[in-house]
């Protein structure tokens, strides 16, 4: 028979993947919202790099995590 | 003189040598069978047969290895051979599976094929010991007359040995064959011969030296379903965010006479009982419990004659092909299905994460020409290694699946001539440091960061002509 050992799990509990699915792409397009209109009410020499990368960066951290618990709830286990 | 006592010295060295030689290389002749018994079972297509062997050591050395030989007219249909001893007193017996390998032979008759029974304790001179042998053989039953039409039933021919074929002296052996119906067209008389329904007794047989045969042959009456599966490739994709995904192709055909004739759906349908008797419609698949996600298509497209049952400890998938399949059709379709992770993948003692699964067809009553397993490891693993119970060729693959950047390693194991008795768990180590799993969502982050930076680069430069 098999060696006896720890069941292994997924790091995340798979009844939270739709919800967390649902948060995290939520907040990464309230983000994403912001960023553009970040862009769009400053003029050209008010706007600061800096403020837009960021804005950027925070933004495609929540929408890359979001997106992947959408695939993993819809059963597209990456 | 001289001369003389030289010869005499060389005659008595080759005398010495030739006794060494003689004592050396028979080990086989210590050993005698008192008993053997042979129940063979040809209810199904898969021949079992079981041999209860009684052995007496009539030598002066212990011994703790047994020779058992099989013609080699079945050595390639050969799937299985195992071989068990009871251990314990009356009441309390236990069997204990002894380890059986192939040998070879180069001094023995060879028409014959041989394997070695290591026992647990030797064997002392003059004591005796019982084990069981069980080994199953494969496409042995011949299909007599070799086409036959809807209306006919199906005859078939095992062809064997009434005696036992052994390297050993056996001093009384008898052999029990059970036909699945009292219908038997023919079968060699080898006396002493009994028949009485379902079951023909060749023996007892006295004394008998060791290589000895006697052939007969056995034409019956067998309508049990004669699936066979030529190739079956599993995949099973392992993915550590909780899932394991389940893929088998399977090419079936119905190995039994082949169908000549028409096809009448009418007559089949109608009068089941006499027509295509030999034909099977359903196909049971046993699945391991909570399972989700069963599909069941071919490629035309979803079929939907099946039904699953699920209970606690196990699932099964009744599965029906578009057509009955009568003597010589073929079926291919695919089955895959999901399986939570936490039943099927451990971590050892030694850090590494190991795959605890079955080998073997799910199908019951079938047997697998050629099967395939394909183990998909996430990407990010190392070091893999498979613990089978029984021989298999192994080699690495690599598969690219969802959000692969290097592809996944695959490691494939195959085998031929595969029995529901190869259902057993085999093992698939590999090492994996939790922080790759990370390497996915960062991946998509980064896509999205692109876009980002995209849309900054583009509001940032300057794309007119005119100042």
């Amino acid at each position: 028979m098999a060696p006896p050992g720890k069941p292994i799990t997924s790091p995340v509990p798979d009844a939270w993947y739709p919800t967390l699915a649902v948060v995290l792409l939520a907040i990464g397009l309230v983000v994403t919202a912001s960023f553009f209109i970040y862009e769009a009410t400053s003029s050209k020499r008010n706007r600061s790099i800096a403020k837009e990368l960021v804005t950027g960066a925070v933004a495609s951290v929540f929408l890359g995590f979001g997106s992947l618990f959408l695939l993993l709830s819809a059963g597209v286990y990456v | 003189m001289e001369a003389p006592i030289r010869a005499r010295d060389t005659l008595a060295l080759a005398l010495f040598s030739l006794l060494f030689f003689i004592c050396r290389s028979s080990p086989l002749n210590n050993l005698l069978i008192s008993n053997a018994e042979r129940r063979i079972d040809l209810s199904s297509h898969i021949v079992k047969a079981y041999l209860t062997l009684k052995v007496e050591n009539a030598g002066s050395t212990p011994a703790s290895e047994i020779l058992l030989a099989f013609p080699l007219a079945q050595a390639g249909h050969l799937a299985t051979v195992e071989a068990l001893a009871s251990k314990g007193k009356r009441k309390k017996t236990t069997l204990v599976r002894l380890e059986v390998k192939p040998t070879e032979l180069p001094d023995a008759p060879n028409d014959a094929i041989y394997f070695t029974i290591y026992l647990a304790n030797p064997l002392n001179s003059g004591e005796s010991t019982t084990f069981e042998v069980l080994y199953m053989l494969t496409r042995s039953l011949e299909p007599f007359p070799a086409e036959i039409g809807q209306s006919e039933s199906q005859l078939v021919i095992y062809r064997d040995s009434a005696l036992i074929l052994s390297p050993y002296h056996i001093k009384q052996q008898t052999t029990f064959i059970k036909t699945p119906s009292p219908k038997v067209e023919s079968f060699t008389r080898v006396e002493p011969t009994n028949r009485a329904g379902t079951e023909i007794k060749y023996g007892p047989y006295e004394d008998r030296p060791p290589y000895s045969v006697s052939p007969i042959l056995v034409h019956f009456e067998n309508n049990s379903p004669f699936a066979v599966v030529e190739e079956l490739v599993r995949e099973v994709e392992i993915s550590h965010w909780g899932n394991l995904q389940v893929t088998e192709k399977y090419t079936l055909v119905h190995a039994g006479a082949r169908h000549k004739g028409v096809f009448s759906r009418v007559d089949y349908q109608s009068r089941p009982s006499s027509t295509g008797v030999s034909s099977f419609r359903y196909l049971l698949a046993r699945l391991p419990p909570r399972v989700h996600s069963v599909y069941y298509r071919d490629e035309i497209g979803n079929i939907s004659s099946s039904h699953l049952r699920a209970d606690s400890r196990k699932s099964e998938l009744e599965i029906e092909p578009r057509y009955p399949l009568l003597g010589g059709w073929k079926a291919t379709f695919v089955i895959g299905y999901g399986l939570p992770l936490q039943d099927f993948l451990f971590e050892s003692t030694d850090d590494r994460r190991y795959l605890n699964f079955t080998f073997g067809c799910p199908l019951l009553e079938t047997v697998v020409d050629k099967l395939t397993i394909k183990v998909v490891l996430p990407e990010g693993s190392k070091d893999p290694s498979a613990v089978v119970p029984f021989p298999v060729e192994q080699h690495l693959e690599t598969k690219y699946s969802y959000l692969d950047v290097v592809g996944r390693t695959v490691v494939v194991l195959e085998k031929k001539n595969v029995v529901p008795m190869h259902n057993s768990h085999f093992q698939v180590y590999y090492i994996f440091k939790p922080i790759f799993m990370l390497a996915e969502p960062l991946m998509l982050a980064s896509a999205f960061f692109l876009f980002f930076v995209a849309c900054v680069a583009y509001l940032h430069i300057d794309l007119s002509i005119r100042k």
